[in-house]
């Protein structure tokens, strides 16, 4: 016998009660990836151990992530009537302590408290949404992260989870492409082509059966939004899914997640499984005449598989190369059918679309741009973690105010957004918004989300190195122009970067360039955009390399040496610590063998006063 | 259904080479559920690196019959993803991250030392067989930045001297307070035997 939606919602609301007013003390510890690896299990059964141990009674459950990577492992204790207290940094040692008084005891410890999830503060404890990180966001696709167990889906539903494939279901399939075009989404994996047009193509097609795909094989390093969408909250992809399934009459979805990520793929897997017993996948949607069903699928470590033929041609059992479009995946995709592949965002955002309609959607974002878009935040900033923002603010609001700027004592160089092959920001342009347009211009992608910031003690050449050698090593070798163009702008630019660069380099980067552009996919296409930015925006620092042989930052490896400043009673330390022998005593006197060193530093953190680094080729 | 993998197979089927039978019959069973035209050959890479922690080169004749194809096209499949590997991990194995929140706090100077302690280059194992490092992709986990994983634990945010420290207890050498606790000592012999003199 099949539920109806109203059915459903009302069981998972009688689930959902005592985890929203709970009449004993509840405490949610988020268990995703960046918590995970700095301890989040192990805090887990700690408390679980230590409230055995003192015969307390509460109960423990785990919760997708609030995006503050930088305070995790975060714990939230909700004593009954009371607002809930986030507590950071609450790794398994600190446990006894932490139960003690913040379960046991009736205080906040104020070395642990992070926040309240409350409108005014409680006690000396801030409200959650007046922190810096959580001021400036607007929180859809990450409404649930630390609020509802991913691995639940009563969780989900009581939230109003698939309400919108309830409603989607007694629309016909123009009416839902109508409301999802209206909303003004557009495919968050880089390309921004209109969501709602790309699901028409498909719709329209003839030939059955239709496929659907979901790219997550979030691939760009530096980019890490999917994942903790799929982690924190894996239903939202599934009934997005299930709600494009609808719209466009396929019959099968695939769901692509890369390898690296085993946690979002084992929550993915359960969440297909649960929707499946509920009746909101398979046969039958919900005891209408729709069936749709989805399929998990572990990716193997391969980058090209993030461009969608490389993705249908790895979805075939063989190398996962690229191909010439046309015929583009609406004519002719996965075993040759119609197929439409979106990224993970595109299909969790539409869930809400169908649930609240399209001008709801539409009411944060820019003037062209609608809807939030989340965005993953790491390198030389002071909160690493993943936010959501409305589109088009600008992105000094998400690396200034919510990542809190660069480190102590350090100025922000550049910050290179969505990936190795989008481009590098100058430090000038922060203000520019976060929508395509402005990226566009200067010669850039905004691409899926990730925002790596730089600061004056990075070299830009060094970081054009790593990205074009990325696309070298991630090349499928179909094509000459991409296999062969980026090895020989990797070679140009190692020679640039170790002293060696000829007058003549600048010239043969650009035709590279020009020449990349017409490589059979956007992998070779988009392989010399950041050394094209920074041709554009960074010409100083590359000509300082070029002709003076000097790196600014003085972290390409090739201009600098490392030499005993000054000899000193702790320089044994510098001797014992070097790994390579490279520090050797003659007369009395310590010197660095050049031969031997590999530059690594080690001796300048052990003895930072008697080392020094200096230009290989001078002043 | 049209795929690459049956347009390119043969029809003859494939004797598969010789391998130790009990090995190639567990496999056999491993992927005995697995179709051709499925998406099943992903999966059937996992199982068995879940299984052996690697794809055994006896397995790839196997493959190729369960999936209609060749042996070269799943050795051309298994080569094309670097996460699925045709050597067992060395005993120990270190994974260095290179993303670039990693190499922009410092990961280059981490992968030096790495290499010069354990003895190879990335991607390789070390003579004697022991140590094994491999490039890992970044896994979004840059709140640990510049990182290292080991037997399934992320260390970091790590400095050069750190690793250094990791690295030398990992291979049993001593560590930097008894290295300096032996040239110490080492000199105070010297200075004895000036003394002597």
């Amino acid at each position: 016998m099949t539920s109806t939606y109203q059915e459903l919602r009302s069981a998972a609301e009688e689930a959902w009660r005592p985890i929203d007013d709970p009449q004993r003390t509840l405490i949610k510890v988020s268990v995703t990836t960046d918590s995970v690896v700095v301890g989040a299990k192990e805090t887990v059964a700690a408390i679980k151990s230590e409230l055995a141990r003192r015969n307390l009674d509460a109960h423990v459950m785990i919760t997708g992530a609030w995006g503050a990577s930088y305070a995790e492992p975060i714990v939230q204790v909700k004593k009954p009537g009371e607002p809930g207290i986030l507590y950071h940094q609450i790794t398994a040692d600190k446990v006894p302590d932490f139960v003690e008084r913040a379960v046991a005891g009736d205080k906040t410890p104020a070395e642990y408290a992070f926040a309240a999830l409350s409108e005014s503060p409680v006690g000396r404890v801030a409200p959650l949404m007046t922190l810096d990180f959580f001021a400036g966001q607007v929180r859809r696709l990450m409404a649930n992260g630390g609020i509802t167990n991913p691995e639940e889906i009563d969780h989900y539903i009581a939230q109003g989870g698939y309400e919108g494939l309830s409603n989607t279901l007694k629309m016909d399939q123009e009416a839902v492409i109508k409301q999802v075009l209206d909303s003004g989404l557009w495919g968050r994996g880089g390309a921004a082509f209109p969501t709602g047009r790309k699901w028409d193509f498909l719709r329209t097609s003839d030939r059955t059966p239709k496929y659907l795909i979901c790219n997550a094989d979030e691939g760009d390093p530096g980019s890490f939004v999917n994942r903790n969408l799929m982690e924190s909250d894996p239903h939202l992809v599934v009934e997005g899914m299930a709600i494009a399934g609808v719209a466009t009459g396929a019959s099968l979805g695939y769901i692509y997640i890369r390898d690296e990520y085993p946690i979002p793929v084992a929550r993915t897997e359960k969440a297909v499984e649960q929707a499946r017993e509920k009746g909101l996948l398979g046969k039958n949607i919900l005891g209408t005449s729709f069936s749709f069903d989805l399929e998990v699928v572990r990716g193997a470590g391969s980058y090209v598989c993030g461009e969608e033929t490389g993705l249908i041609a790895s979805l075939e059992d063989r190398r996962g190369m690229p191909k010439i479009r046309p015929p583009f995946p609406a004519q002719a995709g996965v075993f040759a059918q119609p197929s439409n592949v979106n990224n993970v965002e595109s299909y969790a955002n539409v869930p809400m679309i169908m649930r609240n309609g399209a001008q709801w959607y539409s009411s944060v974002g820019s003037e062209k741009h609608k809807g939030t878009k989340m965005f993953s935040l790491s390198g030389q900033v002071q909160r690493v973690g993943i936010l959501e923002v409305p589109l088009g603010t600008p992105m000094s609001t998400v690396v200034m105010e919510i990542g809190g700027g660069t480190l102590e004592g350090r100025t922000l160089k550049a910050i290179q957004p969505g990936g190795p092959l989008s481009g590098i920001v100058h430090s000038r342009d922060v203000d520019i918004p976060l929508e395509p347009e402005p990226f566009k211009e200067r010669g850039m992608f905004m691409g899926s989300g990730g925002l790596v910031v730089l600061d004056d003690t990075n070299c830009i050449v060094d970081l054009c190195i790593y990205f074009e050698w990325f696309a070298e090593d991630e090349s499928c070798g179909r094509c000459t122009t991409c296999f062969a163009g980026t090895r020989r702008l990797l070679e140009i630019l190692r020679r640039i970067g170790s002293g060696r660069g000829r007058p003549a380099d600048l010239d043969l980067i650009k035709l590279l360039g020009e020449t990349m552009r017409n490589a059979n996919c956007v992998h070779g296409q988009a392989a010399p955009t950041s050394v094209q930015s920074m041709f554009r925006f960074f010409e100083d620092e590359l000509m300082e390399h070029l002709e003076r042989k000097r790196c600014p930052a003085k972290a390409c490896r090739g201009l600098i040496r490392y030499e005993v400043l000054h000899q000193s009673e702790r320089l044994p330390l510098a001797e014992a610590v070097c790994p390579t022998k490279a520090i050797v005593k003659d007369d009395g006197n310590y010197r660095i063998e050049q031969e031997k060193c590999i530059k690594c530093d080690a001796c300048r953190e052990q003895v930072p006063y008697a080392i020094t680094v200096s230009d290989e080729f001078g002043p | 259904m049209f795929s690459q993998a049956s347009h390119n197979s043969r029809t003859t089927p494939i004797a598969p080479l010789a391998g130790s039978t009990e090995l190639l019959s567990r496999i056999n069973d491993l992927i005995a559920d697995l179709q051709p035209d499925r998406v099943d050959l992903l999966k059937a890479f996992h199982l068995i690196q879940h299984e052996y922690g690697y794809v055994p080169r006896e397995s790839i004749p196997l493959l190729a019959g369960r999936f209609d194809t060749t042996p070269a096209i799943i050795f051309g499949t298994i080569d094309f993803y670097s996460e699925v590997h045709l050597n067992p991990p060395a005993e120990k194995l270190v994974e260095w991250c290179s993303g670039p929140a990693c190499l922009l706090k410092g990961s280059v100077p981490i992968r030096g030392v790495l290499e010069a302690v354990l003895g190879c280059d990335m991607n390789q194992t070390s003579e004697d067989g022991k140590y094994e490092l491999r490039l890992a992709q970044c896994d979004g986990t840059c709140h640990l930045a510049p990182l290292i994983r080991h037997e399934g634990k992320y260390l970091g945010p790590l400095t050069a001297s750190d690793t250094i420290a990791f690295a030398r207890q990992l291979k049993g050498e001593p560590s930097l307070e008894e290295r300096l606790a032996a040239a110490a000592a080492e000199s105070t012999a010297d200075t004895d035997e000036e003394g002597a003199e």
